[in-house]
């Protein structure tokens, strides 16, 4: 055993242990854990977003170099604390506006494009895939899944005998899929489990490599 | 029957109990067993072995501690490659508490190949705003970040002289515990402007990636901390590092712990198909 002679391990260590108390019931130091998590969180975030975004960003060019055209950006950010002033408040519509409006011009037709556009590209037979029997196998696959699960999705019509049995297939291809992704979960949670074990046991006590 | 109504109520600190065992005693004395790479995590060691001595391998940290397992040894296993390759690295990141891990990666990697900051890897940080920090990138990287993450202008980093933005980046890797992640920078930085992208991913998301992986958005994928080990599997076997491998260490505990809970999973369902006419009877 090779105990560790920093400080913050032994905090780390601490600090695990009060959260793995949750595991036995609800108690006031996996409380004071969760707490002191958030608020490191936020002092960090705001620490770092003022040193590598407001202050470079804003406050040398604005007040160093006198690059006047940054009192936009900074008066529409100052817009959003109008939220606080009832008779202003309207203000925040200004920024809000500007931010939803660039997100959605931006992110509507990238999304479409990458999302969209190229999962249908993907899901349709191209020749390509005759190269190989497995190749064809699994994309025949998938693109009977792919029709079979849109057609349970479609609630506009009522469904008749053929419509029923691909929704009922598309059904076991949902089920494939939750499966797939509930395995994954599990194999996550362990390794964060994994994780804290490795610190405890390497970090902390020394006792493996 | 008692028996099988005492597995549906074992209480569920013993197995907390039983899965820390299992999880611990592969960790003391591991078993050994072989875990080898998958075709997705041999695309991604393929792309950054196959970047020109020089140029740069740019990697988004998109995650934060609470994903260090899984993501973490990815990255240094990454870092290892690129810098025994020569390759260049410049190292960014949406999500702001993840700044911590990727300056504590770098400093640990770049002293056992003994590189040189500002030469031979630079860390950009962290910018607020996913999509003028990607889109802005694509046309100049000194539009999003006119400095690096210790406020040095990226004039004065020589490693930057040649890396103007996307086009002169051969390979990128998202390493990715949520949104933004990958998802982000192939919306906007491959769809606009054709950035070949690889993702290592938390074993959660990973089953949302592989359509991407099917259409060849993704180069590569990296999925959770199984994902980590067959890189650091890779990383070994070519002899680019031989420092201890974090994730390659926990396949054991990983795989006993699954053989656990599949166990549990069957016990627990065995124990509900004996039980249940009792349940609904007592129901009516």
């Amino acid at each position: 055993m090779n105990l560790a002679h920093s400080l913050w391990i032994w905090v780390g260590a601490f600090l695990t242990f009060c959260i793995f108390s949750f595991l036995y019931k609800d108690n006031p130091l996996y409380k004071f854990a969760e707490h002191l998590f958030v608020g490191v969180s936020v002092g960090y975030s705001i620490s770092i977003s003022y040193h590598n975004v407001l202050y470079p960003d804003l406050i040398v060019p604005l007040f160093k170099h006198g690059q006047l055209l940054n009192i936009i950006p900074l008066l529409f950010g100052l817009c959003y604390f109008a939220r606080f002033i009832p008779q202003v408040s309207w203000l925040i519509r200004l920024p809000m506006g500007l931010v939803l409006g660039f997100g959605a011009g931006a992110a509507i037709p990238a999304t479409l494009q990458a999302s969209v556009i190229k999962q249908i590209q993907g899901a349709v037979l191209t020749p390509g895939i005759f190269a190989r029997w497995d190749f064809f196998l699994w994309a025949l696959i998938s693109f009977i899944g792919l029709i079979c699960t849109v057609i349970y999705f479609f609630f506009s019509k009522e469904r008749v005998k053929s419509t029923k049995f691909a929704a009922e297939v598309g059904i076991i291809f949902l089920m494939v899929g939750f499966g797939a992704s509930f395995g994954y979960t599990v194999m996550a949670r362990i390794s964060l489990l994994i994780g804290r074990f490795q610190f405890l046991l390497r970090d902390w006590l020394g006792i493996i490599r | 029957m008692k028996f099988f109504q005492a597995l549906g109520k074992i209480d569920r600190k013993i197995i907390f109990i039983i899965l820390s065992v299992v999880i611990i005693i592969p960790l003391l004395k591991p078993f050994g067993l072989i875990s080898r790479a998958s075709s997705r995590a041999e695309a991604i060691f393929n792309a950054v072995d196959a970047i020109p001595v020089g140029k740069p391998l740019m990697i988004s940290i998109d995650f934060d501690p609470g994903s260090m397992p899984e993501l973490y040894p990815m990255l240094t296993a990454i870092l290892r490659h690129a810098f025994a390759k020569d390759v260049k690295v410049v190292l960014l990141g949406l999500w702001i508490t993840g700044m911590g891990l990727g300056e504590q990666a770098l400093e640990t990697v770049s002293h056992e190949y003994n590189k040189v900051y500002g030469k031979d890897y630079v860390f950009l940080g962290w910018k607020s705003g996913v999509l003028p920090v990607v889109l802005g990138m694509g046309e100049d990287i000194r539009k999003a970040y006119p400095a690096d993450y210790y406020g040095t202008p990226l004039e004065s980093l020589p490693m930057m002289a040649n890396i103007k933005n996307y086009r002169d980046v051969p390979f990128f890797i998202s390493l990715s515990a949520g949104t933004p992640g990958y998802e982000s920078w192939i919306a906007y930085a491959q769809s606009r402007y054709g950035l070949k992208i690889g993702a290592g991913v938390t074993a959660v998301s990973a089953a949302d990636a592989y359509p991407y992986l099917q259409t060849g958005q993704l180069t590569g994928m990296l999925g959770g901390m199984k994902g980590a080990s067959e890189y650091e599997f890779l990383v070994k076997e070519k002899g680019y590092s031989q420092q201890s491998s974090p994730a390659s260490q926990a396949m054991d505990s990983q795989s006993l712990a699954h053989l656990l809970i599949l166990i549990l999973i069957v016990l627990g369902n065995v124990g509900y198909f004996f039980t249940r006419k009792t349940i609904s009877k007592g129901a009516k």
